[in-house]
């Protein structure tokens, strides 16, 4: 341990140390910095970190030194604030005053910095400023702006140390020094716009966000990102019900500071035009919308104990959805008949960092539940000879496989419960309108067997009741029992059916998730 | 038979009265509350660019009210709601009934009395009719299924049923010094003179009983400031909230009949009818060959000055306005010039020679105006009121009512009762 | 007269006979509102009405009126969308939506950009905001009337042109 003194106050810190993270801890906030970065390297190019140690004749960055035994560092002097105001100085010379147009306003850390240390007198004049390439798109998911660029490196040490894919280097030197890919090379990896966050300033800024709204208008939701079964943390960025990005979340179990492109795109299925906002039902060869009250007529009718030949739910679904889902088809259908997904849908490939070949967020749960995969051929098999029956089908679409959609087709009565009206919905008798997972409550289960909370951002289509809520309802309809009325309720169910340890709550998770102790979670529910 | 015409066109020239007079009062209403509150008031109506100051304002009223949609509110009392307002007016009109308007016409020789029926219980049947009107208002209030509605007319129910008695009391004053109940005699008793020279009215006779019956009057109206069957600006409109379209014009149109009504009642048992003071009809009928020119000599004047004024503005003011609005100081002006020229022109038929009939005819003629300036003189004093003072606490007004009034209308009786008494 | 169980203050108010009766003070009412009456019957023209239509008060020229928004050189809009109009408006009656602008130097613009007239409070803070003087209520038109909700929507065109006069 080593004890110094920082602001005239006493500290002990183990050794090793960076005097940055230990005047962190006595500033409450972190010292002015751009190119430091938790996760990537030391680079010490920005200068901002800069602070007065005793008995050294000029300012140090805080960043690069190891603390020492009984330093005494001052980081609130003048001494300090005027180099820190210089130093802001220069880096602002050639920036651009272009915040108005500039997406990164109001996250930037040039903004944040420049409120404590700015000159608030440039000596550098606007029309003075040396002009560089401006909206250059470096990449099908990022723009580069070259004035605002500081040249933190912090893009260029993300590409070489967390992705390695070392697209992006500094080319030139001085002040014509400049962010920028070789010839030929584009900033097309998977993890690009990972860049974008970590970009303080706005000279990296995102193709999909470019423009769309102004980043203090949006509200941010704590979220999972459903796109593989890493289930990267992410924060919903949204205004009214509209969602406009999806951002990393912090969480050191899952996915650290990062996400994935594609992860990050995933919002886009909640606005799309395809989207169910009502109740349908099929009417001399079409579909129809009808209200809740005449769906629900429709649905308990079909729905009876014993007669579905066939129900099939998917690893998109949340938790406790599963759950209810798997009490009620075991009521409506045989043991046997009962699918948790098709095998082999939805897999593609892992790469080393954060997608997984598994491209579903829940699948984990279905193993949990025991809910079986049943092969395509096996699924047209069943279709095939059930003219006479029905099958039930909740959320996924997997009549997007020619064969399966064909086999459907043959089918008496089609229920489907889905978000889209997609080519399952096209052959069904009667759809049912289901919320996305930006627009409910609920769990999903990632790879790890982690269970993770994500929440509601916007509002569910317009007719849509909430998924469990419906499921509940149903179940209670069908075998009398008392209603379930709360998502702690559901919940209390959930943990119950998986066996989970009785005093599992699922209900508070902790931040990171929660995976349950192996020796606890006795899989699958008992009274199968 | 001819008794029967006579009665008909008693009652058609009433109503017609009435009416006119109603129009004459709501333009008052308007344009008084206007310049008593420094405004100009409605002055936007025109016909022909002629907007006589606003008196064209009720004209486009009625065509907007009988044009609107009748909007009615879905759980009303269907019956209640359409009879409610009908009941109100009819009410208003038919108190009428009892008050002479003149004292009587030759016709030949037969003399007809100015009064639809002189009943022997007049003033009775006025109390009666009066409290008939309550049932349109509670009526109102409970068929048009609303708070306030109901509201405003439990208050109309409780106020009139409070004033009436104070309204009685006052009234029984007068009905021991005339010893009659019929209006006519009232009226006629008045003419007499009280000592030789002051008019034996019943404002003179009973000062107390007046200031009683006039402020039970503004009650019995719902007139500010004792308007809390209609308070704004607490229960929106009160028990009319939920009327619209005609229905509404017709409880707007019996308030001002009320006033009438109310003007022509103070005017009749206080303030001597038809009579003009120290002008009994017989002096009238005697110097009617003086007084008639006089009157005619008097109009002449007063027209044409008011034609030089109208002509003075319609130079001041040429091309004021850029629209056929400039033409109206000129019409105007024009028409005073006609009415003293025509008038002038009279002179020719030799009104200082005027026979015994005509006389007659011209002394009715000069009560009837006597009658109807004193009506309309008090039908403003409730507009002037309505101006000026606030609205009442609904404590305060029952307070007045039980606690003050009617105490005060039991004492003018006994010190009544005790003067008369005393000089019999 | 007090009475029990009412706050002290309430209920307990004294009055006189005189003031009791009302009736001196009802005639001195009624003597201040003749007098307005035959002040204003006699001097009509001093009366401080103004016959709108005709008459029209005179504004500063600082009046807020209906905003309109700024041309560059060449015709096109000032306007960047930045937002800090949309932001600061306490109304919220500000959407803009932005497009990239095909010259890089200009970068942004305004795709579209609606003012609802009716939730507009005209208090002036967009003009304040504005970091380009694209937007300005200098108009002076204050006599905003339309015949339906949505026409109190005025887009980006009406905003650039905004020949009319009040009507919308």
């Amino acid at each position: 341990m080593v004890k110094l003194t920082i602001d005239s106050q006493q500290i002990e810190v183990p050794d090793g140390t960076r005097l940055f993270d230990a005047c962190a801890q006595v500033r409450g906030e972190a010292l002015p910095h751009f190119c430091y970065h938790p996760d990537l390297s030391i680079a010490g190019v920005c200068r901002l970190c800069q602070v007065e140690i005793e008995g050294m004749p000029k300012l140090t960055i805080a960043r690069n030194t190891i603390v020492r035994d009984e330093m005494v560092v001052f980081t609130r002097n003048d001494r300090v604030k005027r180099a820190v105001q210089q130093v802001l100085e220069l880096h602002l010379i050639n920036h651009p005053v272009d915040c108005p147009i500039c997406d990164q306003a109001g996250e930037c850390g040039l903004q944040d910095q420049y409120m404590e240390y700015g000159l608030y007198e440039s000596a550098v004049g606007v029309a003075d400023k040396v002009n560089k390439r401006k909206v250059e798109v470096i990449g099908p998911q990022v723009i580069l702006d070259q004035e605002r660029c500081v040249l933190c490196t912090r893009c260029v040490r993300f590409c070489n140390e967390v992705t390695k894919t070392g697209e992006l280097g500094i080319f030139y030197r001085g002040d014509r020094a400049e962010i920028g890919t070789p010839p030929g090379v584009e900033l097309a990896n998977n993890y690009s716009l990972n860049t974008v966050d970590i970009c303080p300033v706005g000279a990296l800024t995102s193709r999909d966000f470019r423009f769309q709204k102004r980043v203090w208008m949006l509200h941010g939701t704590a979220s999972v990102c459903p796109g593989c079964a890493t289930g990267c943390n992410v924060r919903i960025d949204h205004e009214g019900d509209r969602i406009y990005r999806l951002k990393p979340r912090f969480n050191p179990e899952v996915n650290g500071r990062w996400m994935c492109d594609r992860g990050r795109l995933e919002y886009k299925a909640v606005h799309d035009e395809k989207r169910l906002s009502e109740p349908l039902i099929r009417r001399s060869g079409g579909l129809e919308a009808i209200t809740w009250q005449q769906m629900w007529r429709e649905l308990t009718g079909l729905l009876k104990p014993g007669g579905v030949s066939l129900a099939l739910t998917n690893p998109h679904q949340s938790l406790e959805e599963l759950v209810l889902f798997r009490r009620l088809a075991l009521q409506l259908a045989g043991e046997s008949q009962v699918f948790g997904s098709i095998a082999g849908t939805e897999i593609g490939e892992a790469d080393d960092l954060l997608l997984a070949a598994d491209r579903t967020p829940n699948r984990r749960a279905l193993s949990w539940l025991e809910l079986p995969e049943i092969e395509s051929a096996d699924l047209v098999a069943r279709s095939a000879d059930a003219h006479r029956q029905r099958i039930l089908i909740y959320g996924g679409d997997p009549a997007a496989d020619d064969t399966v959609a064909a086999a459907l087709r043959n089918c008496a009565q089609l229920v489907y419960f889905g978000t889209h009206r997609n080519a399952t919905a096209e052959l069904a008798t009667l759809v049912v309108p289901l919320s996305m997972w930006a627009e409910k409550d609920g769990l999903f289960v990632n790879g790890q067997g982690r269970i993770q909370r994500f929440a509601r951002a916007v509002a569910r289509p317009r007719h849509a009741r909430e998924d469990w809520r419906l499921l509940a309802d149903l179940l209670a309809h069908l075998t009398g029992e008392q209603k379930l009325v709360s998502l702690t309720e559901v919940r209390r169910f959930a943990a119950a059916e998986l066996a989970l340890a009785g005093s599992l709550d699922l209900s508070t998770l902790p931040a990171t998730g929660l995976v349950p102790d192996a020796t606890e979670q006795a899989p699958a529910g008992g009274e199968r | 038979m001819p008794l029967l015409w006579a009665s008909l066109a008693k009652i058609v020239f009433m109503v017609l009265m009435i009416l006119l007079l109603l129009v004459v009062l709501i333009w008052a209403e308007r344009k008084g509350s206007a310049f008593i509150q420094d405004r100009t008031g409605p002055n936007r109506a025109q016909i022909g660019g002629v907007r006589l100051a606003g008196l064209i304002h009720p004209i486009a009223d009625v065509f907007k009210l009988l044009f609107k949609e009748d909007v009615r509110p879905t759980n009303r009392h269907e019956a209640l709601y359409t009879l409610a307002p009908f009941i109100v007016m009819v009410v208003a009109l038919s108190t009428y009934a009892v008050i002479p308007f003149g004292d009587y016409i030759e016709i030949g020789a037969t003399r007809i009395p100015l009064v639809v029926a002189d009943l022997n219980v007049g003033i009775l049947y006025v109390l009666a009719i009066a409290s008939l009107g309550t049932y349109g208002v509670v009526m109102a209030g409970w068929a048009s299924n609303n708070k306030y509605s109901f509201l405003g007319g439990v208050r109309a129910g409780a106020q009139m049923v409070s004033y009436e008695i104070a309204m009685g009391l006052a009234i029984m004053g007068l009905v021991m010094i005339f010893s009659t109940l019929r209006v006519t005699e009232m009226v006629a008793g008045q003419g007499e003179l009280l000592w030789g020279f002051l008019p034996k009215w019943g404002v003179v006779v009973q000062p107390l009983g007046f200031l009683l019956f006039i402020t039970a009057v503004f009650a019995e109206t719902h007139r500010n400031p004792f308007d809390l069957p209609e308070g704004e600006s607490e229960i929106v409109a009160g028990f009319h909230l939920e009327y619209s379209s005609m229905k509404f014009a017709l409880f707007f149109m019996a308030e001002y009949a009320h006033l009438v009504v109310s003007g022509a009642l103070i005017a009749a048992l206080f303030f001597g009818g038809y009579q003009i003071p120290w002008l009994p009809r017989p002096l009238l009928q005697q110097h009617a060959g003086l007084i008639l020119p006089l009157v005619m000599g008097v109009t002449v004047l007063v027209s044409a000055r008011f034609a030089v004024l109208f002509f003075r503005r319609a130079r001041r003011e040429r091309g004021k306005f850029g629209d056929a609005r400039d033409r109206e100081p000129i019409l105007m002006g024009l028409n005073c010039a006609f009415a003293a020229l025509l008038v002038l022109l009279a002179f020719g038929l030799q009104p200082w020679r005027i026979g015994p009939s005509g006389a007659s005819l011209f002394a009715t003629l000069i009560q009837i105006g006597a009658f109807l300036t004193k009506v309309v003189f008090f039908a403003w004093l409730f507009i002037w009121v309505r101006w000026t003072l606030p609205r009442f606490r609904y404590d305060q007004l029952m307070a007045l009512g039980w606690k003050v009034m009617i105490p005060l209308g039991l004492a003018n009786l006994v010190v009544t009762a005790l003067v008369l008494a005393l000089i019999a | 007269m007090s009475f029990k169980g009412l706050p002290e203050g309430v209920g307990d108010r004294t009055q006189s006979f005189r003031d009791a009766g009302y009736f001196w003070e009802i005639l001195r009412g009624l003597g201040i509102t003749m007098k307005h009456l035959v002040r204003n019957l006699r001097h009509t023209d001093e009366m401080p009405t103004m016959q709108y239509p005709e008459e029209k008060r005179v504004y500063s020229e600082r009046f807020r009126g209906r905003h309109r928004l700024t041309q560059r050189e060449d015709g096109s809009v000032r306007c960047v969308a930045c937002q800090m109009c949309s932001t600061v408006c306490p109304a919220d009656c500000i959407e803009i939506e932005a497009a990239e602008h095909p010259d890089p130097s200009i970068e942004k613009y305004p795709e579209s950009f609606t003012i609802d007239l009716l939730r507009c409070v005209y208090c002036g803070l967009c003009e304040e905001a504005c970091p380009c003087d694209a937007i300005r209520m200098d108009t002076g038109i204050y006599e905003i009337a339309a015949d339906s909700r949505e026409k109190f929507v005025v887009d980006k065109d009406f905003l650039l042109n905004n020949d009319t006069d009040g009507t919308l």
